[in-house]
């Protein structure tokens, strides 16, 4: 299996694989937007408790946080040509991307949903009532006064979603589309330097989660101007009602251990 | 060519048998981590020299990656140092000795062992400093302050997390096809190829893999129901 471990084809594959970084962030860039879209979606009923919806919603949540990545990944890439042809839609034209760019849309809009509500729920209810008091509409209320804050909550919960976002992209490949883990298994099939090739994609994708995670921290800290500086993961728990919620929320939320 | 409803309760039952691996595999991989977790939390929380600076260094590292990453890793890595070993020193046993579910075993256990370090470390950051004094106080040594009070209260504040660090691993585990392990995606796949019925299959391994972590959710909310009784509010 290979040949001997030459550092020099580390280097060599690092620069070959820089090109197909930018495949793999489109994937996480726009299943993130479809996954906000419809995370939100999703979340609206069961914020406004309304009867039938909330059910589904429920159920689509826990369906795409119950089920592998992977499986789903299959599931839409086979399965909705099949559903689109009953409704006489011919997708068979459509590339591949747009199926893994839905199927990690929907999985993520599952955990956004999730996140969604945790945020929304822990922004204090006195806010949304001093709103009204000063007589905004329920809309008003909801861009202006609750939404800001709950986005200010809410981007640890989503910086985890798009950093396990991109680990996910990884499985991507099984389609066929050509990303950091697809290009990875082809430069091997020359030289047959396997570990070479994986150190150098592990490096990739480590740097790449490392420069996202201090993005999301500065703009955590950016958002949350107008509070005291909090932004350190092993905070004391204080008196404030949504610190507290906020570490509830993390807890159900934080996609499973793996994020594969 | 219709969706064929039967044929997802064929492929259901061709699922069943795959089942046993990917439970194995999530297990012994939850629990080997565990151990590591635990090991590196405990580094980390007291600042051990050493330790501490490659536990961190090694959560960094597999938590930044994907998981697929370690296995591909680990299967094209590991033989090479094993098969050099062996010829140095003459072992008879190399790596063509390891079973394929070996690489999985091990490579997942490396995962979850990063993750769940921080489970456990948030699970033990969250328990109240004063109940290791008071422990300390009525004549405990540290390790018994450790087994007898703070772990059952940083066990149930980490066990939501825990829980979905199990979930995550079951969902991990479909990695497994990578390296010829048949588990329930693994054979998913060869069902749905031999009939030609990919969707059904799919839907048939979607289906056992939601009503596993189904029942992990429920076995969770049944534990921190009961291990949460300590930590009832109010009189009697």
């Amino acid at each position: 299996m290979g040949t001997q471990f030459d550092i020099a084809f580390v280097f060599e594959y690092f620069l070959k694989l820089l090109p197909f970084i930018r495949i793999s962030l489109v994937i996480v860039g726009s299943s993130i937007l479809v996954g906000m879209g419809v995370g939100f979606l999703v979340a609206l009923p069961r914020l406004y408790k309304i009867p039938v919806l909330q059910r589904i919603s429920q159920v689509y949540a826990s369906f795409f946080r119950g089920t592998p990545i992977l499986i789903q990944l299959f599931l839409i890439y086979y399965g909705l040509p099949e559903i689109l042809k009953l409704a006489n839609i011919d997708v068979s034209k459509v590339p591949v991307l747009f199926f893994v760019i839905l199927a990690y849309g929907l999985h993520s809009g599952a955990y956004m949903s999730e996140g969604i509500r945790a945020a929304v729920t822990a922004v204090d209810r006195g806010q949304v009532e001093a709103a009204y008091a000063v007589g905004m509409t329920g809309f008003q209320a909801f861009t202006r006064i609750v939404f800001p804050q709950a986005l200010a909550i809410s981007i640890p919960i989503l910086a985890n979603l798009v950093i396990a976002t991109l680990k996910d992209t990884s499985l991507a490949f099984t389609l066929g589309v050509m990303e950091l883990t697809g290009k990875s298994q082809t430069l091997v099939t020359m030289s047959r330097h396997f570990i070479e090739s994986y150190v150098a994609l592990a490096l990739v994708y480590f740097i790449i989660s490392f420069i996202l995670e201090k993005l999301f921290n500065l703009a955590e800290r950016r958002l949350l101007k107008h509070e005291a500086p909090i932004s350190s993961k092993d905070r004391v728990p204080m008196g404030r009602k949504w610190l507290n919620s906020r570490i509830d929320g993390e807890i159900a939320l934080s996609k499973g251990g793996s994020g594969i | 060519m219709t969706l064929d409803f039967s044929f997802i309760w064929t492929a259901f039952v061709k699922l069943l048998p795959a089942i046993p691996n990917t439970l194995y595999i999530t297990v012994v991989s939850v629990s080997c981590g565990f151990i590591i977790g635990t090991i590196v939390a405990l580094s980390r929380i007291y600042k051990i020299p050493v330790l501490n600076q490659l536990g961190t260094s090694y959560v960094t590292f597999i938590r930044g990656t994907p998981m697929l990453t370690h296995l591909l890793l680990i299967y094209f890595g590991l033989p090479l140092i094993i098969d050099g070993l062996a010829e140095k020193y003459g072992w008879s046993f190399n790596s063509v000795s390891i079973p394929m579910i070996g690489f999985a075993y091990i490579s997942f256990s490396i995962t979850a062992g990063a993750y769940l370090a921080e489970v456990i470390r948030s699970g033990m950051l969250a328990v109240d400093k004063g109940q290791l004094e008071a422990a300390h106080s009525i004549g405990m040594t540290t390790f018994q302050a450790l087994r007898r009070i703070v772990f059952p209260q940083a066990f149930a504040a980490a066990l939501p997390n825990l829980s979905n660090s199990l979930i995550g691993m079951l969902h991990g585990s479909t990695l497994a096809f990578t390296v010829s392990v048949v588990d329930i995606n693994a054979k998913a796949q060869i069902v749905a190829a031999t009939n030609w019925k990919f969707f059904e299959a799919y839907l048939a391994a979607a289906l056992i893999f939601w009503g596993l972590t189904i029942v992990i959710e429920r076995i969770t909310a049944w534990l921190e129901k009961r291990i949460n009784v300590y930590n009832r509010g109010g009189v009697a």
